[in-house]
């Protein structure tokens, strides 16, 4: 994730690139286009046609194209790199065209864009982010400038989506912790006794074979079998559709420990399927390693 | 030989129903008043009392209301169904110590009406208590219901035993047997075929709905004191024989799965061998037994780890009636907890008095000595009563 | 059709208000007749798949319905020199735009209008318009 001040760094970049020209429009200034647009937008006013000129609001449409990927131009660089740190959201905010002349029917116009400015981050009602200012100007074949437009979007980091919290939440605490941890970084943790290596599931504060304090950990490879399981239908269980299945599933690193089957039909399920275990998040928060089939 | 000079002289309870329509505490009260006036103690002469520490009515609370004085010996036994023989062996132990004389054991809910034990508790794992972080292991994965906990071990017993839901099911159909024909039973007057069971729909496979037992309203009392004693009052005394709390190596509440077997109560084998061990008694020796069956499978095993027969063979013992009124051992002449009522073992406990008595619904003939278990895939308990002349 | 002419134009000036109904059919109709094919212009589940509640004006068309409401008022002859728009809310589908406007400024043979254009959810764009009108006859 790239933070704010090299986000800045590579404003100040994409501006001293200067103005980058684009691609010429498709096609020229033409009648169809302008009559096309006029009956759009209900607009009676017969000077364009009358006179071979197109309707100033019209600059940018001559070369609107579909994005294409792997555009470096400064502003989409910009933007990328944007989205990139989590500010992806966007919003237009500013939109101020100045017309030196009207375009007229035939000229073939080439835009160009300045990337003039990125201020932030700012607080804004919809999330912190970065105002993005940039420059196009639409020359005519000559070079002549016909109209220039001043951009700004809003680039936003979207207020996270909270999740509904999953209701059967386990109890954590400084003996437990690690597990938890491991499972966020998708590590299957066993404890293991410092002093005399003794692998232990559910973990506890103190060694049952030496009684040492020290406690470490080691990851399982991620494998097992299935020792026992149960199909629950009834009752309905809370942040869980039935029927689903709950297994204890022996590790080939000589502890069991319970989880949830997923990825096949419960009926399929049997004692002594080799499982791998897999992590699923049920909330913002909490992720569970569950188990899916594997070859044995 | 047992050290112990106690015996149950009165028994006591309300009706069971699914909507008892009155507060526990009201429940406790009408079944230590009940208890009471079987044994023909007055509140007064009480000096002693035990429950669960589920039960939501303090001590104190009951004593009030039914008239009880001073109290010099109060106990809570933890571990949900696994408390209702040990509040008798608490009580024993008061009354032979002379801690105290007369003790009243009692366990009140309404757990149909009101919380329902078989419901998920999404708040089961959020606690740091230990058996909150125990339960952390199990709950996230929608792992939550009794009945579910209990399926993990029968589907391992199944799979190494080789029995099947058919032979779950004829634990169910003895137990409805029996509650069939006792009046105080919900399922009185309601037998089911093997076939009902195996209709029946799936809760957590493989339990179906007949392999839970019910959920109930109601109370049940007891009242414990020196077999002399009991000998001059109002009714035959049954004699606490022997009496005994288990715990295993590994022991969880419900989710004893990280221990080397999972087809095993360990936990009730500790407390068979100390019943067996403190009477000199031994499984030929027991006419009927009150097993606990809060879901099927657990009563095959008890019956292994008990020593009624041996291991993976509980199957082929139920097979033909083998449990059933008749059978080598009627197990729950009153229909059990799937049958008569779910009050947390302590109905189970007034059925083997009766039996001694000789007063049950369902009489089982020539009963000298009942062995009584309380919840399984919990830390334990277990009793033999027996008769005075024993 | 008639021009307005300097004269006839004083600081304080207000425009007929033009008030548009947003149906599906301008908003996709205009978001092609400005070359803009991005789906939320044109389709609804893409649009509300990307949170919005429906498909919505874009930028283009709000610079040319401006246009269009100050050349309707000054008529053909007035020549537009700049478009100045701060943008607001959405104007989605289903919606009616308000476009009101007056004039602000008068100097120079150049006149500015202020413009507002309104939607259900408040301001979908104001700004100003500087636009040159014919002296008028002697």
């Amino acid at each position: 994730m790239t933070g704010d001040g090299e986000l800045r760094e590579l404003a100040a970049k994409q501006a001293a690139l200067g103005e980058v020209a684009g691609a010429p429009a498709a096609d020229p200034v033409n009648v169809p286009m302008i009559r096309h647009w006029l009956s759009a937008m209900g607009d009676a006013n017969p000077v364009y046609l009358d006179t071979g000129v197109a309707p100033p609001a019209m600059a940018q449409v001559w070369t609107m194209q579909a994005p294409v990927s792997g555009d470096r131009s400064p502003v989409n660089v910009m933007m990328t790199a944007l989205d990139a740190a989590g500010y992806t959201g966007v919003v237009a905010t500013n939109c101020e065209q100045t017309y030196h002349r009207y375009a007229r029917v035939g000229e073939l116009l080439t835009p160009a864009t300045r990337f003039t400015d990125l201020a932030g981050p700012k607080r804004t009602a919809l999330g912190v982010g970065f105002f993005a200012t940039w420059v196009i100007t639409w020359y005519a074949d000559a070079g002549e400038p016909v109209a220039e437009m001043l951009f700004r979007v809003l680039k936003f980091r979207p207020p996270e989506k909270r999740a509904e919290p999953y209701p059967l939440r386990p109890a954590v605490n400084r003996d437990t912790a690690f597990f938890w941890e491991g499972v966020r970084r998708g590590e299957l943790r066993v404890q293991s006794c410092a002093d005399c290596g003794e692998l232990r599931h559910p973990p506890g504060p103190m060694c049952p074979r030496c009684h040492s304090v020290n406690r470490a950990h080691v990851v399982a490879g991620g494998e097992g079998v299935v020792y026992s399981y149960v199909v629950h239908h009834h009752p309905p269980v809370p942040g869980r559709e039935t029927p689903f299945v709950v297994a204890v599933v022996e590790l080939p690193e000589g502890v069991r420990i319970v989880g949830n089957v997923v990825g096949c039909p419960p009926e399929s399920v049997d004692v002594g399927m080799p499982v791998r275990v897999t992590y699923r998040p049920m909330d913002d928060e909490l992720v569970l390693p569950v188990w899916t089939p594997r070859e044995s | 030989m047992t050290g112990l000079d106690a015996a149950v002289a009165g028994i006591g309870a309300t009706d069971f129903s699914k909507d008892s329509g009155r507060s526990e505490l009201r429940l406790a009260a009408e079944a230590v008043l009940a208890a009471l006036d079987d044994a023909g103690l007055s509140p007064a002469e009480v000096d002693g009392m035990v429950t669960f520490t589920q039960d939501a009515n303090q001590e104190i609370a009951v004593a009030r209301e039914v008239g009880i004085g001073d109290l010099r010996f109060f106990s809570r036994v933890d571990y949900g169904g696994g408390a209702a023989c040990a509040t008798v062996a608490h009580a024993a132990m008061a009354v032979t110590t002379g801690a105290a004389r007369a003790v009243v054991c009692y366990r009140a809910f309404n757990e149909r009406s009101g919380r329902r034990f078989g419901q998920p508790d999404a708040g089961l794992g959020g606690q740091p208590s230990s058996q909150g972080m125990e339960m952390s292991w199990h709950v996230p994965y929608g792992l939550v219901t009794p009945a579910a906990w209990v399926a993990m071990f029968a589907r391992r017993y199944l799979h190494t035993y080789g029995a099947t839901s058919e032979d779950l099911g004829r634990v169910a159909v003895a137990m409805r047997r029996h509650a069939a024909t006792n009046p105080a039973a919900w399922f009185h007057g309601r037998p089911i075929t093997l076939a009902d069971h195996q209709a029946s729909r799936w809760i957590a496979e493989p339990l179906r709905l007949l392999d839970c037992c019910q959920e109930s309203d109601g109370a049940v009392a007891l009242v414990v004191t020196t077999t002399g004693r009991a000998r001059d009052l109002r009714r035959t005394p049954a004699v606490v024989t022997a009496a005994a709390q288990g715990s295993g190596a590994g022991q969880m509440m419900m989710t004893s799965y990280y221990r080397d077997d999972m087809t095993g109560l360990p936990e009730m084998s500790v407390v068979g061998s100390r019943l067996w061990e403190m009477s000199g008694l031994t499984p030929a020796d027991i006419q009927t037994a009150i097993l606990y069956d809060h879901f099927t499978p657990f009563v095959l095993t008890q019956l292994e780890e008990l020593g009624f027969c041996g291991r993976g063979e509980a199957a082929g013992y139920v097979r033909d009636g083998g449990i059933e009124l008749g059978g080598r051992l009627p197990v729950n002449p009153h229909g059990g907890q799937l049958g008569e009522a779910y009050i947390h073992g302590m109905n189970g406990i007034a059925e083997a008095v009766r039996q001694l008595r000789g007063t049950a619904a369902n009489q089982v003939s020539g009963v000298r000595n009942v062995l009584v278990t309380a919840g399984t895939g919990v830390p334990t308990s277990g009793l033999i009563l027996s008769g005075v002349s024993n | 059709m008639r021009t307005l002419t300097q004269e006839q134009v004083e600081v304080g000036s207000v425009l007929p208000e033009l008030s548009l109904d947003l149906t599906p059919t301008v908003v996709v109709s205009t978001a092609l007749a400005t070359m803009d094919f991005t789906p939320v212009h044109h389709d609804v589940e893409i649009a509300r798949a990307q949170g919005s509640k429906d498909i919505f004006l874009n930028i283009l068309t709000t610079m040319g319905l401006i246009e269009r409401y100050v050349t309707d008022w000054a008529g053909p002859a007035a020549v537009i020199r700049r478009i100045n728009v701060k943008l607001g809310v959405p104007a989605y589908a289903g919606d009616r735009l308000s476009l009101r406007g007056s004039v602000a400024a008068h100097a120079e043979g150049e006149v500015t209008v202020e413009v507002r254009g309104m939607v259900s959810l408040g301001d979908h764009a104001t700004g100003t318009v500087t636009l040159v009108l014919p002296a008028g006859q002697p």
